[in-house]
């Protein structure tokens, strides 16, 4: 009985809810200690790499991790809404890069890129309102949601465009914007950190980035007090799903190519970058900044991983380490001082 | 056995609904009974009779959700038409258990004849030997299976991919000509049997026929311009530029992204040995443009045409051999011939 | 509050409707099968009219409902617990790998299966014993095994030294029924047993429930946890030694349909992901719908793109007309004509 009267998708495990009363005290300490972690992680790593690793300090290189950061980056960046508002993830994540990928390519090639964005906006905000729909209203599981929504997605896309690449003219203006750079930066970087510091400034300093964190952190009492939970869910994954579109038209001007594949596997790396940064699955902890730092360590890690000639599967289990590594110690310094 | 028995039911009905219909209006009653008792038409030849229609399935990993499959699939299905194959298409997703599962409910619907592209070359055995001992013979399109495999079917039309990534050798061995020099390689999708043909086809013909190239570094591209572009880039940093002469890519998609990579650092690469796979649309403005040297063409609807004009030969009982794609090397003196305009 | 003045005269009436439509909702809340079953029904009325075949060889069918239902089982024990399992698909195939590593087929099972178990322990001691959230601790498995399972396989599919025993494996054993369905069976018979009739599969529910108070009536909270995870572990490494007999070789790809598949059917099956709440009967049916359908959708010829709208859709469908969705969305759409009418 008690649980249906409760919202049906409270996240947070009981020893969790316990501990609830201790967060306030322990969120700061703890806070501080899992950003040191992730900044020191990212700090000796760097290093590492600086030392033995040849070429890695290097302008065309720093451009690579960059290359590498941004899309994921933008993508991850926006599904920290998500998460942090207590709804797992988005995994429709894979469709959405995609469709505005192929969108931004496909229908700029017959009329213009603003009418092609325009196409990509109103198809974001369409993902962003049934998946918030399903979840905020319904209170459906947001993993099943945006499973169904992924494969909707993805199929109807196929069936639109069939599995065919796209690409740009090569003089052409998302050309341009893939290839430009200022200094070493790629403009795809700089967008990366514009949007994560205008997502970090909504999640901060606004009515509805307090209403996200406070919703992810105790949903029930957030609705007590009046506000209209659906309206957070809903702008949760609409950010989410803006994002995934920035995401998917810096993916498509990088390469000048678009193609329905082109996101295999976005779900889970944004969602690893997310946790390695330190953002609570459980939602309600965590920050934009965090993410940042996840994805540029993961690029990192990558980055070197490739410039030693590791293989692929060497490269997915130091992944997967570093994931449950990284949350490990988060936790454990939770735990030592909880007690 | 109740399956058995339900299938005879079927059959006696298919033949009483012939029976009526023959008895009421000549011609047409024929057609109707096939269309209507499509699922028991049985391998032995029980539906081919004089209109020649045929119940084929193709069990393939690609569809639209791959270019190539996109462009594969029209050629076939308008074949299939033209020659009264009636073709029921399904999409593993390169899964090999999605494959076999295809494959039990195709043995199950008794089609005609089997049209298979393998998913993974290892895990298919079972499927044919269950087709064989249902004496529903199997055609293999796209990617052969392996020797030992060969027996259980009827015949193989298709690129050669292990020769795909030969021929593509080979132009790099051409290119270089004697010369030590040292390249960077972009494979396919991890795991995936194209990929894996295509690298050892090139490794080892590279080794057996110009073992003056040099392999410097390796890293899959994912069949994606962009991974492979950031891939190259890197590969580019941990061998350093001064070293490397030239690239291979395991398609055309993958190796416009390596060109880029290359632009990306002033290495021009007109001077740099480049070869490749596929003639795609991305590829052949490349190889036209000077800036990748050689391609070796794969033709989509080559592929998808004779996968059933190969079938519809096995069914007619005629004589059949293994068709080869022509593994043309596309080069800057025929970049521009019309018989290898791209196709995907 | 504005609305509650308009309309005292009808508080009684509503408040006894109320009263009833909660007494019925309670019964049926009960079950939580229900939206399985009425799914299933649907698209067993479909299919036996557009592909009868479907049904009568119903052999290949069971096949398709094994392949994807078998790991969903074992997930359904973690779930229950209110945890959840992200590396299955990741276990299946290094078990596989593993398996086939070995030149003997009874030693590469044992090896899968054990890799399975110990796989589970290593889950269950991230999620206990260091106390992170399980999601987690089995997303950076879900990495960490599928690179395992491409280092080991050194990149490539790895063929059985023994052929011919992966090809007797796939054949009927008992009338049509193949060795994989016979397991998917007693996988099923044993699990449900486990969580209805013994003491032990019984408290999982508890465990779900409310982990604190599972705790203080006594229950070993940690053991069942624990329990639940090598439980998970073992069947997907059980459906990665099938998979890998049957197909002759192992891909160290594999899987790639079978995790959110799996999810897909405990949850059409009723299963809470918050624990508690469920059953393994429940995971068949939603096991059964999805074969069924994905059988049904092959038969007919359709393309992977229409297949995948069909099934997100009816996906997307079961979980909103869920019953406690519908009475969640009720109350949001009285919640928000409320806030709308407020200022």
């Amino acid at each position: 009985m008690t649980n249906d009267t409760s919202t049906g998708t409270v996240s947070a495990p009981k020893p969790a809810a316990l501990e609830e009363k201790l967060e306030e005290q322990a969120f700061k300490l703890s806070a501080w200690m899992a950003n040191q972690g992730i900044f020191i992680f990212t700090a000796a790593l760097i290093l590492f790499a600086a030392v033995f690793i040849d070429g890695f300090v290097s302008l065309p290189n720093i451009t690579d991790v960059f290359n590498r950061a941004a899309p994921i980056g933008i993508v991850a960046a926006g599904m920290t809404f998500v998460v942090i508002s207590g709804n797992y993830l988005d995994l429709s994540v894979v469709a959405q890069v995609a469709t505005a990928g192929v969108v931004l390519i496909a229908v700029s090639n017959e009329t213009s890129i603003p009418v092609a964005m325009l196409v990509a906006v109103v198809i974001a905000l369409a993902y962003g309102l049934v998946n918030g729909v399903a979840v905020g209203v319904f209170k459906a599981n947001a993993v099943i949601v945006t499973l169904s929504t992924t494969f909707i997605g993805l199929g109807l896309l196929r069936w639109a465009t069939g599995g065919s690449i796209y690409f740009g003219p090569s003089d052409g203006a998302i050309r341009a914007f893939g290839a430009t750079r200022i200094g070493p930066l790629p403009l795809a970087m700089i967008l990366f950190v514009v949007v994560t510091l205008i997502l970090s400034f909504v999640l901060t300093r606004t009515t509805f980035g307090f209403m996200v964190r406070s919703f992810g952190s105790n949903r029930e009492a957030t609705r007590l007090s009046g506000v209209s939970t659906p309206w957070v869910v809903i702008g949760a994954f609409t950010v989410t799903s803006l994002a995934a579109m920035l995401g998917g038209f810096v993916l498509a001007a990088f390469s000048n190519t678009a193609v329905s594949a082109m996101s295999d596997g976005y779900d889970f790396r944004a969602l690893a970058a997310i946790i390695v940064g330190g953002t609570s699955v459980f939602g309600g902890r965590g920050s934009v900044l965090r993410t940042l730092l996840g994805v540029v360590f993961v690029s990192v890690l990558t980055n070197i991983m490739v410039l030693s000639g590791l293989g692929f599967g060497i490269q997915q289990m130091a992944i997967g380490l570093l994931i449950v590594l990284a949350v490990s110690v988060d936790a454990l310094a939770r735990k030592a001082t909880g007690a | 056995m109740q399956m058995r028995r339900s299938r005879l039911v079927g059959l006696f009905a298919a033949g009483a609904m012939v029976l009526v219909a023959c008895g009421g209006a000549a011609d047409d009653g024929a057609v109707d009974s096939a269309d209507a008792e499509g699922d028991t038409t049985d391998a032995d030849g029980g539906g081919a009779t004089d209109g020649e229609e045929f119940d084929v399935f193709a069990l393939l990993p690609q569809g639209n959700d791959q270019p190539y499959g996109t462009t594969y699939l029209p050629p076939m299905e308008a074949k299939a038409a033209e020659l009264g194959i009636n073709l029921t298409i399904t999409n593993s997703q390169y899964d090999a258990d999605t494959q076999a599962s295809d494959c039990e409910v195709a043995v199950a619907s008794r089609p005609d004849l089997i049209i298979l592209w393998p998913a993974v070359g290892d895990t298919i055995r079972p499927c044919l030997s269950a087709a064989d001992a249902a004496g529903i013979p199997v055609t293999i399109t796209n990617s052969d299976v392996n020797p030992e495999d060969k027996d259980l079917t009827e015949a193989f039309s298709g690129p050669d991919t292990y020769g795909q990534g030969a021929a593509s050798a080979e132009i790099m061995c051409d290119l270089a000509g004697g010369d030590e020099i040292g390249i960077i390689m972009v494979n396919g999708l991890t795991g995936n049997s194209t990929a894996i043909n295509r690298e050892s086809g090139f490794e080892e013909t590279i080794e057996a026929e110009c073992p003056n190239v040099t392999i410097l570094a390796r890293q899959p591209g994912d069949w994606n311009k962009d991974d492979s572009q950031i891939a190259a880039s890197e590969m580019i940093t941990a061998v350093g530029a001064e070293n490397i002469d030239g690239a291979y890519a395991a398609d055309d998609t993958m190796v416009a992204g390596v060109i880029d990579a290359f632009i990306a650092r002033d290495m021009d690469p007109a001077d740099l040995y480049i070869t490749s796979i596929g003639n795609t649309f991305l590829g052949n403005p490349l190889v036209s443009d000077g800036s990748l040297d050689g391609t070796v063409f794969q033709s989509s609807s080559w592929d998808g045409e004779n996968a059933v004009v190969l079938a519809h030969e096995v069914l007619t009982g005629q004589a059949v051999e293994d068709l080869f794609m022509p593994s043309v090397k596309v080069t800057a003196d025929n970049a521009d011939d019309p018989d290898v305009a791209p196709e995907w | 509050m504005t609305d509650t003045q308009t309309q005292p005269q009808h508080a009684e009436t509503d408040d006894a409707r109320s009263d009833l439509i909660s007494r019925v909702r309670t019964i049926l809340g009960r079950r939580t099968e229900g939206r399985a079953v009425a799914l299933l029904s649907v698209v067993v009325v479909i299919t036996a009219i557009t592909e009868p075949i479907v049904f009568t060889s119903y052999e290949v069918t069971l096949g398709r409902i094994a392949l994807i239902g078998l790991v969903a089982l074992g997930l359904t024990a973690v779930i229950l617990m209110g945890e959840l399992d992200l590396a299955v698909a990741s276990t299946l195939a290094v078990s596989g790998v593993i398996m086939a590593s070995f030149e003997s087929i009874t030693i590469g099972i044992l090896a899968a299966l054990g890799t399975g178990l110990l796989i589970g322990v290593v889950n269950a001691f991230f999620v206990i014993v260091v106390g992170i959230n399980s999601f987690i601790a089995t997303l950076g498995m879900l990495f960490f095994l599928r690179g395992a399972a491409f280092v080991i396989s050194g990149e490539a599919p790895v063929r059985l030294a023994n052929v011919d025993a992966g090809i007797a494996f796939g054949r009927p054993l008992i009338g049509p029924l193949s060795p994989r369905m016979l397991i998917f069976i007693a996988a099923f018979v044993m699990l449900h047993i486990f969580l209805t009739r013994v003491r032990a599969g019984r408290e999982f529910y508890a465990v779900g429930g409310n982990r604190e108070a599972a705790h203080d009536a006594g229950i070993p909270v940690t053991r069942r946890v624990f329990t639940g995870f090598m439980i998970s572990g073992f069947v997907a490494s059980l459906a990665g030694v099938i998979n890998t007999l049957e197909r002759t070789a192992a891909d160290p790809t594999a899987g790639s349909a079978v995790l959110l598949a799996s999810f897909a059917a405990a949850i059409i099956g009723g299963v809470l992901l918050n624990g508690g709440r469920g059953s393994v009967f429940g995971t068949l049916l939603g096991a059964s719908s999805l074969g069924l359908l994905q059988v049904a959708l092959t038969l007919s010829g359709v393309q992977v793109d229409v297949q995948n709208i069909v099934i997100g859709s009816v996906l997307l469908l079961a979980v909103i007309t869920d019953p406690s969705s519908l009475r969640a969305a009720a109350g949001s759409m009285r919640a928000l004509v409320r806030s709308r009418s407020g200022p």
